[in-house]
């Protein structure tokens, strides 16, 4: 378990990224910012469950097990806007 | 309640509150034989009705609702809790577990079916039961279709049959990964636990899609979103959602099946499957495959040609493994003596139908035919070839098993007889609809000349119905009064369940079961005197419990409520049956928190891959995963639908960005608290786990705040917080949902972003009750710094995950 300091570094860097996302949109042409800001959902997602949930700690089949249902949703959502384009 | 004061089998009380996996076991059994039932009367109906082309006995509203409750009874409330009542009974006994990991979550689950059932007999009595076929296609699924309060009803019983699945799969994955006896490798487990830890894998992906599409229906129905009647390709949408879930969902069917099938062939030939790896592995393939071909039922779309090849291409890829198991069955037949007993004439029966079935099935996965035959009855019968092919095993598996489940034997003359006639019954009603191949699906007449197929298929149900009439006399006969069974009536049986007594004691084996020398031995229970008990996970002096009034207290109160919501704005009454359900379901959900339940977990045996993680925690990290498909069936949908309506010319519904930001910032900050009240529990500060606690519930409500704000719905109407209040306790729904802010069917991207933060919302309303609960016992019983902080841990692992799910919804719905 790690120390309310390292909490407190990654809640810090979760405010960070968070402002990014706006600021993506602003500055960046808009598919470039699409990019970025899903870059940053994904990076925050991951410091959450890498430290927060405490996946780094868990058995590797744990990770295995979210990433498996991520990635059988993302190939959903992909494979369906693809069959209409 | 511990073993002492636990009713017999001969009161009613133990049916209710019973948590041992085999009551559990029996109630499915009997339950999904009673939906077997009625969906067989539902079937006579039909056959009835087209008996002739031009004499209806029914009119077209009516042969639709029983065309599609036919379906939706068979597939749903018949075949898989038919199939999961044998694996409730046999797979902890297979695995050497006491029980399953979570006993009363297990009773929950058989619950949350039963009164799923009945909601969905209730929607016959609404003005009419869904009538749009078993697939729901859209728009037919609509209320602009289908306006009685019963579709809706039918819909919500569907919802909260995945409910029970949901519980199931979790319950299923931790005890098979966690449960095993010691030295019992995944390698090892017996065919027919491997086929149900295959088949909770899939339909922990796919039921989560399915719950996704019926949360997203609901939505259309009760509050009038507009996903499904979007132009934006919203038929198309139910179709991909459906078929993600609905192509899998054959081989969730079918699994247990083909497990019952691995079982049976190697008890009554005397020979090991042969090629057993080779199997498993194929059986691993096809679970993975099974989500690679959805859109082969979607060729008459107007999916890109692309597409529609790859998936072609990928069907004749999943047929691959499936030859492979044939043929090592075939084999293994061919190599073994074969004893023609009940279950084994019921099993390769199976296997016949089965290959006919996946043959027809070939002609289906190919673009050119499938114009041709897609809506006919052809796919009508291929379909229940592969289907009931499934069944036909799982009834050999119920004369398989029946004499370790009631100790008794049963007629052997009259179990061939009933195969004899089922058989025949069987391919004389299904195989006379290939003949019938150009009629088509679900309509209630036909062109004359097709009388002679449908009249032979209408004699061949009525002799397979009638076969069942000698399988429930001769269970009946042997219950009541047949010679008592041995431990093991097969000679050749090779797995654990045979190892005990039939029926099992309580707690299924006299001694511990252990496999660490290689085969199944017995460790005397209480042979390490005063730690025996502890090293096989029990408590000094306590006894696990097997009884609890919650599952069904909270599964009858869902009843109520699903019943009310379904006719909200109908009725008065209904709006009082949902609010009186709903808290009544809150009470009975706060009274099984406060339960003292016992289930240990034992502390020996074979975990890997999944060795350390405590049992709690497994369970709520297969919840979480489930909760990201649907969250991400959410966001697929809305993709997709603003792909269809032109991602640039889509127009985000939040005016500014900022309420959203701040929210963001609010939800990071509450994961931050409630990682604090855990770092407090292991460090035994007390304080500290309350005040991190009631923190992330304030960050919570000011989350709430914020987005109720947002919506523009009540805020502006009421003037007063108990105004605010009174609006939402009386569900006034013009209110929330028609007044000054913009409504949820204002178009369609109103409807996606209220849908989905509403989703949301509810997972944050479900967070704030689980900490509230926490930071109540942290207080009030100095709960969580002893050493047990795992519920704050694993109500944090759920926190964080509304957090995560807020990090993507945050820049689709207010940034991009």
């Amino acid at each position: 378990m790690a120390s309310i300091k390292l909490y407190f570094a990654v809640y810090v860097a979760l405010l960070i990224l968070a402002v990014t996302k706006v600021i993506f949109i602003e500055f960046f042409e808009y598919w470039t910012a699409v990019g970025a800001i899903l870059v940053s959902a994904f990076t925050k997602s991951a410091l959450i469950a890498y430290y927060f949930q405490h996946l780094r700690e868990e058995p590797r089949a744990i990770s295995w097990l979210v990433l498996i249902s991520l990635a059988a949703v993302l190939l959903l959502a992909a494979a369906a806007t693809y069959s209409i384009t | 309640m511990a073993e002492h004061s636990f009713p017999p089998r001969s009161s009613v009380k133990r049916w209710l509150v019973t948590t041992n996996h085999k009551d559990i076991g029996i109630l499915y059994i009997v339950s999904s034989l009673f939906f077997f039932i009625f969906g067989g009367i539902l079937a006579l109906l039909i056959r009835t009705q087209l008996w002739t082309s031009g004499e209806f006995i029914l009119s077209g509203s009516a042969f639709g609702q029983a065309v599609t409750a036919h379906g939706l009874v068979m597939v749903f409330f018949f075949l898989s809790p038919f199939a999961f009542g044998f694996a409730n009974y046999i797979v902890p006994l297979q695995i050497g577990a006491d029980d399953l990991a979570f006993p009363r979550l297990n009773a929950l689950s058989y619950w949350l079916y039963f009164f799923a059932g009945m909601v969905f007999i209730v929607s016959f009595l609404q003005g009419g039961t869904i009538e749009a076929g078993w697939t729901l296609y859209a728009p037919l699924n609509l209320p602009a279709f289908m306006p009685s309060p019963g579709a809706t009803t039918a819909i919500l019983a569907l919802l909260m049959f995945v409910g029970s699945v949901t519980a199931s799969t979790i319950n299923f994955i931790v005890t098979i990964h966690t449960h095993k006896a010691d030295g019992l490798s995944l390698w090892h487990l017996p065919m027919f636990t491997w086929s149900i830890l295959l088949t909770v894998w899939m339909m922990l992906i796919a039921f989560a899609a399915l719950a996704a599409a019926l949360l997203i229906l609901g939505a259309d129905h009760i509050f009038g979103a507009q996903y499904f009647t979007a132009t934006e390709g919203g038929g198309l949408l139910w179709a991909h959602l459906f078929w993600f879930f609905g192509h899998p969902e054959v081989y969730i069917v079918f699994f247990p099946a083909l497990g019952v099938m691995l079982e049976t062939y190697q008890t009554f030939t005397g020979r090991r499957l042969i090629g057993r790896k080779w199997v498993i592995l194929a059986m691993i393939l096809v679970t993975l495959q099974s989500f690679l071909v959805w859109m082969h039922h979607m060729f008459l779309t107007t999916i890109n040609l692309e597409i529609k090849t790859l998936m072609m291409a990928m069907t004749i890829g999943i047929s691959l493994p499936f030859d492979l198991i044939v043929f090592a069955m075939i084999y293994t037949l061919l190599k073994g003596r074969i004893r023609y007993t009940t279950p084994f004439l019921f099993n390769f029966g199976a296997l016949l139908l089965f290959i006919l079935g996946g043959i027809t099935g070939v002609f289906l996965g190919a673009i050119v035919l499938d114009y041709e035959f897609r809506g006919t009855y052809w796919v009508v019968a291929h379909f229940h070839y592969v289907m009931f092919a499934g069944g036909t095993a799982l009834i050999g598996g119920l004369y398989y098993w029946w004499p370790k489940i009631t100790g008794k034997m049963y007629n052997e003359f009259l179990g061939k007889l009933h195969f004899g006639i089922y058989f025949i019954g069987f391919n004389l009603l299904y195989f006379s609809m290939f003949l019938s191949w150009e009629m088509p699906r679900r309509v209630f007449t036909y062109h004359t000349g097709l009388e002679t197929y449908n009249q032979m298929a209408t004699i061949g149900g009525i002799i397979l119905g009638a076969s069942f009439l000698i399988m429930f006399y001769n269970l009946y006969t042997s219950y009541l009064s047949g010679p008592d069974a041995p431990d093991n009536p097969w000679e050749y049986s090779r797995t654990a369940e045979w190892a005990t007594s039939s029926p099992p004691p309580l707690e299924n084996f006299e001694g511990v079961p252990t496999y660490r020398n290689g085969f199944l031995e017995f460790e005397d229970r209480n042979a390490v005197a005063d730690g025996g008990h502890v090293e096989h996970g029990h408590e000094p002096g306590r006894h696990p419990d097997h009884a609890s009034w919650w599952p069904v207290t909270i599964s009858f109160a869902g009843f109520l409520m699903l019943i009310g919501l379904a006719g909200l704005g109908e009725h008065f009454a209904y709006e009082l049956l949902f609010i009186g359900g709903a808290a009544f379901v809150l009470l009975s959900a706060i009274g099984w928190g406060l339960e003292d339940f016992y289930a240990p977990e034992p502390l020996r045996g074979a975990k890997w891959p999944f060795d350390g993680v405590h049992k709690n925690k497994f369970g709520m990290w297969v919840f979480l995963a489930s909760d990201i498909v649907i969250f991400g069936a959410f966001i697929g949908a809305y993709v997709f639908i603003r792909w269809g309506y032109g991602w640039e010319a889509w127009q985000n519904v939040p005016a500014e960005s900022l309420p959203g930001l701040v929210n963001t910032f609010v939800l990071l900050t509450s994961s931050f608290t409630v990682i604090l009240a855990l770092v407090y529990a292991q460090r035994g500060n007390r304080r500290g786990v309350i005040a991190g606690l009631l923190a992330t519930i304030g960050f919570a409500f000011t989350f709430m705040l914020i987005k109720s704000w947002e919506w523009n719905f009540l805020l502006p109407e009421a003037e007063t917080l108990p105004e605010a209040v009174t609006m939402l306790v009386t569900l006034d729904f013009d209110v929330l949902f028609h007044t000054e802010g913009p409504a949820i069917d204002a178009s369609i991207m109103h409807s996606t972003y209220y849908v989905t933060t509403g989703l949301h919302a509810i997972h944050v309303l479900i967070g704030v009750v689980a900490l509230g609960y926490l930071a109540w016992r942290a207080w009030a019983h100095n709960a969580y710094i002893d050493g047990n902080e795992r519920p704050v841990e694993n109500v944090g692992l759920y926190w964080h995950f509304v957090d995560i799910a807020w990090v993507f919804l945050f820049p689709l719905f207010y940034i991009i």
